[in-house]
């Protein structure tokens, strides 16, 4: 009975780590974030280039010379994924590069909030707001930008 | 003073991450926020001491702690200060302001910042002092020495700054024009050639600055290039045996060559940095001593983000003195290994492995009492910010 559990524990665990791996990835895979913005940002769709110019610090502007203010979520999902799809880095040099600015005086680290909801909320009643949040999150008040 | 600064940090730092976030966040009527990181490191070397420590014992002398205060009343419109308290072996000790100034961002293509600001030299220089943003323990010392980092940081005056863009095919061009006061303060490692030769400059030196920065980047996506000049004039009252004299810098000229490419988890860069001094020495009844430095430095490095967490990177370095006789003070070569770790979003660790051959930068004949030609040296490093 005991060598036929341990066999049972021997075939099983693989399977299961393969599962696992295998839902997390399709849980990274299935992170879908849509880009949202005031409804005073006058564009109706950005350019991935100026996605991470205005993400990164480069540039605060719009290709239109509307300025923009760029909203950062807490580590999770829906921030992983916005991350990799248009900035191209982890969190930890994502922030990092942050942190290189604020701490060389060349600029104010982005408002950092907690949840979609909460960046709904925020972008909203903020003119020039713009955020990003998982695709299936209400997003009544804001407008949604096409990336590019 | 020191200890209460050390002791915000510490303090911020251990509060939950939700608490840090939550006081780090700006407070909204006034876009005030606060910041600040804290880092402790430790250094083994073989044979010599590196820059005033004690290292061949193993050294901890190596503390630094940061607090930035910013403010923006306007969307354009930023003003802020930052205090450092800066330790390593017998430099520092004390709390120095780092930058306080006004910016004012008229659009991407133009701002400026006036007061004590970055000066925005070669590819590292405004952020070669912010360790949380670094993968390295230590910078490649051919071209950043770290005891020098807190005079040629920043400067007195203003910064104009801009980005251009020059259409889809071409990239965009930024660009930094600065100037104003250099002041170099007493306990700097620039003095220390000077302290070497049996010279005090109990006021450290101060004079003009100016230079600018230009930065393509390229329309290959991650592909930076750039070049720095910048030229100086400094003078400084002297004392050798405590005759007075005075010692004046008619030219300090730098020039920096750099590029960067980072693609995903790659990032590849190198630069290229040559210090030409010319120094006129003078004690009353002697005739004038002329002083020449032509240094030259570069290195290249690479680093691959292993994981989310861990990052390792691998440089080499290597400058030179062409003014000095051969010998190995007037060259350093330094291969270096390192590796970070984040343990969370405020949290990290750093490990870093040096081979030097030579002992022009960073070794003295103060600290040593005969100094070796090569050195290996293990540094370790534990930071926090919020």
């Amino acid at each position: 009975m005991k060598t036929h559990g341990g066999k049972l524990v021997k075939v099983r665990l693989p399977v299961l780590l393969l599962t696992l791996a295998g839902s997390m990835l399709c849980m990274r895979a299935h992170a879908q974030v849509v880009v949202i913005a005031n409804s005073s940002v006058g564009a109706t769709a950005i350019s991935k280039a100026e996605l991470r110019d205005v993400f990164t610090g480069a540039s605060s502007n719009l290709k239109g010379g509307m300025q923009v203010l760029p909203v950062l979520q807490k580590q999770g999902v829906v921030n992983s994924g916005f991350l990799n799809l248009y900035v191209g880095k982890s969190d930890s040099a994502f922030r990092a590069s942050w942190r290189s600015i604020l701490f060389s005086g060349q600029g104010a680290m982005p408002r950092t909030l907690e949840s979609d909801a909460a960046v709904v909320e925020y972008v909203a009643h903020t003119a020039g707001a713009i955020g990003y949040i998982g695709e299936t999150t209400p997003h009544e008040g804001v407008k949604i930008l096409v990336v590019r | 003073m020191k200890q209460l600064m050390i002791a915000a940090i510490a303090f911020a730092s251990m509060w939950p991450c939700g608490g840090v976030l939550a006081s780090a966040q700006s407070m909204d009527d006034l876009n005030l926020q606060v910041h600040g990181y804290a880092t402790q490191g430790f250094v083994y070397s073989t044979n010599n001491n590196w820059d005033t420590t004690s290292s061949t014992d193993g050294s901890a002398a190596w503390t630094e702690a940061v607090v930035n205060l910013t403010a923006q009343p306007q969307s354009r419109l930023r003003v802020g200060v930052q205090a450092r308290y800066f330790l390593l072996g017998n430099y520092g000790n004390s709390i120095t302001l780092d930058w306080a100034q006004a910016d004012y961002k008229a659009s991407d293509k133009f701002g400026f910042r006036v007061g004590k600001v970055k000066t925005p030299m070669g590819l590292l220089n405004e952020s070669q002092d912010i360790d949380p943003a670094q993968l390295w323990v230590l910078l490649p010392q051919s071209v950043y020495p770290i005891a020098s980092r807190n005079s040629l940081l920043s400067h007195y005056g203003g910064v104009a700054y801009g980005r251009l863009p020059l259409g889809e095919k071409l990239g965009t061009l930024e660009y930094r024009g600065f100037g104003g006061q250099r002041i170099i303060g007493a306990d700097d490692g620039f003095v220390q050639p000077f302290k070497d030769q049996g010279i005090t400059v109990p006021s450290g030196f101060t004079g003009p600055l100016f230079g600018g920065t230009l930065r393509w980047n390229t329309p290959v996506q991650g592909l930076t290039m750039g070049a720095t000049r910048d030229v100086e004039r400094l003078s400084a009252a002297i004392y050798s045996h405590s005759m007075p004299g005075t010692l004046t810098v008619p030219a300090l000229e730098s020039s920096y060559f750099f590029g960067r490419y980072e693609h995903n988890k790659l990032m590849v860069a190198g630069e290229y940095n040559r210090v030409i001094l010319n120094s006129d020495i003078q004690f009353a009844g002697i005739p004038a001593i002329l002083v020449r430095y032509d240094v030259r430095g570069f290195y290249a490095m690479a680093s691959y983000r292993l994981s989310d967490r861990l990052t390792s990177g691998l440089y080499y370095g290597s400058m030179i003195n062409l003014q000095l006789p051969v010998s190995s003070g007037r060259y350093q070569k330094d291969w270096a290994l390192c590796a970070r770790y984040d343990f969370n979003p405020f949290l990290y660790a750093k490990i870093e492995q040096h081979i030097i051959d030579g002992t022009g930068s960073g070794f003295s004949t103060s600290d040593n009492s005969a100094l070796q030609p090569n050195t290996r040296m293990t540094m370790l490093k534990l930071g926090v910010s919020f």
